[in-house]
């Protein structure tokens, strides 16, 4: 120590060598890391098709036994039964599948040790930030059954109807990772789908098998007066034929002539008429002026004056 | 004979509270129209099935299942059956292996917690029996 003081050239040097060898080292796990989240991740979290799952340490020392260079070669070359040459993503440079390797050979090696070494280090700043902001009993919390931002589209295994102990569910897409990608709503997925659609977001198929199949648009609005203070209701037929065929509203749910049906909130809270739909699958009732949009005539101003 | 039947209840209880708690709280986090298909799955001893409507909305339109696949718009009125889809009807139309993955993926749509009742789930707000 004295003597890197007593020549601080030599001391820099040595210390930029250092941070550059650890620089390049963490780069290149950052790259692993990357190309894992993007393409091994498919099968290597949930163990698809026998594929050693990240930080098995069990399922990979076998593996990692036969040399790194027999598993550069597998990931590159692919490997029966299941594996793709460089897990399908064919078009990455072999270095990057490489460092994909490395990134889950040392989590392997890492295994529990490597969780271990790190959750009391965690556990430091967040202890303390405990100590400094006690935790209030949940009854006492703002807005108790509104749920938080981070609350919202949950992924699969967190979402409490799938299993997190079946291995298919971490396959599943979470929700989050299209969602943010759309406009968003305040309600239902939060996700505002006919915006998502009308901006090409999204395109969802006409037809089963033809994915050129369009759908025959009909641009019809249809008004309905409604008896009380609320504005009146615009039905779109344009959004809706978007989406669905005639035949899944006509003739059962809603009888193809003016004046024959009769809608009621009601009706449409116990799941009839539009509640077949809306507040199921489409953006529900508490959505009122999305449908309720046009604005009644205001009442002549004589009338008014007399009230 | 009385002992087993009274050591049954005394399982019951617990398992059932456990079942209350598992059902609610699975509604208030579920994502928005995904529903649980549990008619057979476990008599079969499956885990039941998660539909979850967002996916399949983003890929097709609600017509292609509600119209041409003969899905009925009510949760629980579409009794499907793994004989069904290996021969190409319901959720065997698309999931063959051509348009999307084959029925051999049993755990990807047989995921859900055991002991969810049949329904929709995720936050809707109407309900009922409509005439769907």
């Amino acid at each position: 120590m004295i003597r890197t003081l007593r020549n601080p050239a030599v001391a820099l040097g040595a210390l930029c060598c250092t941070l550059f060898a650890t620089g390049t080292a963490l780069a290149q796990q950052d790259k692993g890391k990357a190309v894992y989240d993007k393409v091994c991740v498919a099968c290597h979290s949930a163990g698809i098709a026998g594929a050693p799952r990240l930080g098995d340490a069990k399922a990979w020392a076998p593996r990692i036994k036969t040399g790194i260079d027999t598993l550069y070669g597998s990931a590159l070359k692919g490997k029966a039964p299941a594996m793709p040459a460089k897990g399908g993503a064919t078009d990455l440079p072999d270095a990057d599948i490489k460092a994909a390797v490395d990134y889950m050979v040392a989590a392997a090696k890492d295994g529990g040790s490597g969780a271990a070494a790190t959750a009391p280090a965690a556990a430091a700043p967040a202890a303390a930030a405990a100590a400094a902001t006690k935790p209030r009993p949940a009854a006492l919390s703002f807005n108790r059954l509104l749920k938080p931002a981070s609350k919202r589209n949950p992924p699969p295994p967190e979402d409490g109807i799938h299993d997190p102990q079946n291995d298919g569910t971490h396959a599943l897409q979470p929700p989050l990772q299209v969602f943010e990608s759309l406009p968003r709503s305040n309600a239902g997925n939060r996700v505002d789908w006919v915006k998502a659609l009308d901006n090409n977001l999204i395109a969802p198929r006409w037809d089963r098998t033809d994915p050129a199949a369009a759908p025959v648009v009909m641009d019809l609005n249809i008004v309905r007066e409604v008896k009380g203070s609320m504005p009146d209701v615009v039905y779109p037929h344009k959004q809706h034929t978007a989406w669905l065929d005639c035949s899944n509203c006509h003739p059962q749910i809603f009888i193809p002539q003016k004046g024959a049906n009769q809608i009621s909130m009601a009706a449409i809270l116990l799941g009839q008429k539009c509640g077949v739909c809306h507040g199921k699958v489409a953006f529900p009732v508490s959505e009122c002026r999305i449908c309720h949009s046009k604005k009644k005539n205001v009442m002549p101003v004589k009338n008014a004056q007399a009230n | 004979m009385t002992g087993s039947a009274s050591l049954r209840a005394a399982l019951a209880v617990p398992l059932l509270a456990i079942a209350l708690t598992v059902g609610l709280s699975a509604e208030s986090r579920a994502e928005y129209a995904d529903v649980v298909l549990n008619r057979n799955a476990e008599k079969e001893g499956m885990r039941p099935v998660v539909f979850p409507h967002w996916f399949h909305r983003i890929r097709f339109r609600c017509k292609v299942c509600h119209a041409e696949l003969g899905f009925k718009m009510r949760a629980g009125s579409n009794l499907v059956t793994m004989g069904d889809i290996i021969d190409g009807r319901f959720c065997g139309a698309c999931h063959n292996g051509q348009i999307a993955w084959a029925p051999e993926n049993c755990d990807l749509c047989h995921s859900g917690k055991p002991g969810l009742p049949p329904g929709i789930f995720g936050g809707h707000e109407t309900n009922g029996p409509g005439i769907w």
